[in-house]
């Protein structure tokens, strides 16, 4: 999902928790525009997110009485170039060049780190990215099951059309 | 008689106006603006930015001191200076300053002066019904190291422009600015480049020019300027004196 137009999520978990999060993380964007005229850095967000996930929420009402049962990949492309961090229910964030998160995650981090490296293209990013997501998961890689969004350097949630000419690829 | 009735109901009717009214309006009651005079000019150039202001605080037809400043460096690249009020002027710098500190905990760097002047506006404008009497001129180098100038009113509606003046002086130094700075002009439509074309010490000279010429006619400017400069080096502040009269 998209957070501003330089920052998109990706989640993992309880989708409805991360709802709430992203919905905190537009809302801290904005304020931060408004305020002071300039895109929020990418780590500045993932610390709002991860303070909103320490509290169980915010204020008196709409606190919640258990974590937020979600983990998010934020990434961003901020003054310090394109950036990935990885955040989980305790609060705590990571910065990453490369992570999978979710069921399939452990066969998928460890693919992502035999074959990542910092000088890759964007195409390649794209054909590492599916052909790991293949290999976990049980069924086919389709346009229609499949969700790739790129941050490079505005978001952008990739159509069928431009996904299956990814898959084509693999 | 009926002349006679409406004439009575007249002078039911009509205001007495020989009595006074029961409050006296005569004399100025308490106010809690003072404005303590002086003018404050900057001008951006294509890697720096001069911001002055004279050294003279008044209030009324008195002098209380002729050194005074009316700058305030809030952040490394970036300076306020403001004329008006200076007890409102002083509450809204430090105000600033805690504003300028949480950000840097928060997002590990120095604000930026376009954000500073963004944060400047919205400060102003939280007070748009009891108002910081404070007219704002900032200056400072932006995230390219081009120099920038803000132009505020009191209630926080800027501009970016290649120069500007505020105070008692504004006035008598501004068409000066406008006939030697024709092209960075905040007048000139569609907006051009908003810096001068001006190297910084022919920048230095004009402002004293104008503040020499400004400190002859306006009585609330004089005594000395303080000037400042910001370059990609740092910041260099000289002085001038003016006349004490």
């Amino acid at each position: 999902m998209e957070i501003d137009e330089h920052i998109g999520c990706a989640m993992s978990g309880l989708t409805a928790d991360a709802r709430t999060l992203v919905e905190h993380g537009r809302v801290e964007t904005q304020n931060h525009r408004f305020s002071y005229n300039e895109p929020m850095s990418v780590e500045s967000t993932t610390q709002a997110l991860c303070d909103l996930a320490l509290r169980f929420g915010e204020g008196d009402e709409e606190s919640m009485s258990r974590p937020f049962g979600v983990s998010l990949l934020i990434a961003g492309h901020d003054e310090s170039g394109p950036c990935l961090y990885h955040t989980d229910p305790s609060g705590t964030f990571w910065q990453c060049d490369a992570k999978a998160i979710g069921s399939g995650s452990e066969g998928a981090d460890t693919s992502l780190q035999e074959h990542f490296n910092k000088n890759m293209t964007l195409e390649e990013a794209e054909t590492l990215a599916l052909s790991t997501l293949k290999q976990v998961m049980e069924e086919k890689v389709t346009s229609s099951n499949v969700d790739i969004a790129k941050v490079a350097p505005k978001y952008h949630l990739y159509s069928p059309e431009e996904v299956e000419a990814v898959i084509q690829r693999l | 008689m009926r002349s006679w009735k409406l004439a009575k109901m007249s002078m039911v009717f009509a205001p007495r106006l020989a009595e006074s009214a029961p409050t006296s309006h005569v004399g100025a009651s308490w106010s809690p603006y003072d404005n303590n005079g002086g003018t404050c000019v900057a001008i951006a150039g294509a890697d720096y930015c001069v911001i002055a202001a004279d050294t003279r605080m008044s209030t009324g037809f008195s002098i209380l001191t002729r050194d005074y400043s009316k700058i305030h460096h809030i952040t490394e690249k970036c300076v306020l200076a403001s004329s008006g009020f200076q007890a409102d002027v002083r509450s809204l710098q430090k105000n600033l300053d805690a504003r300028h500190q949480i950000y840097q905990h928060q997002h590990s760097k120095q604000m930026s002066c376009p954000a500073m002047a963004q944060l400047l506006s919205n400060t102003l404008y939280y007070k748009r019904f009891f108002p910081y009497y404070s007219f704002n001129v900032l200056g400072g180098l932006d995230n390219e190291g081009k120099g920038c100038v803000y132009t505020y009113d009191a209630v926080g509606s800027y501009e970016r422009s290649g120069y500007s003046s505020q105070g008692s002086g504004q006035t008598l130094i501004m068409p000066v600015l406008d006939n030697q700075l024709k092209s960075a002009s905040p007048l000139v439509l569609p907006p051009r480049e908003s810096s001068t074309p001006l190297t910084e010490s022919e920048a230095v000279d004009l402002i004293k020019d104008t503040f020499a010429s400004a400190a002859e006619r306006d009585i609330y400017t004089g005594d000395g300027v303080e000037i400042v400069i910001i370059n990609k080096e740092g910041i260099r502040r000289e002085t001038m004196a003016l006349k004490r009269d």
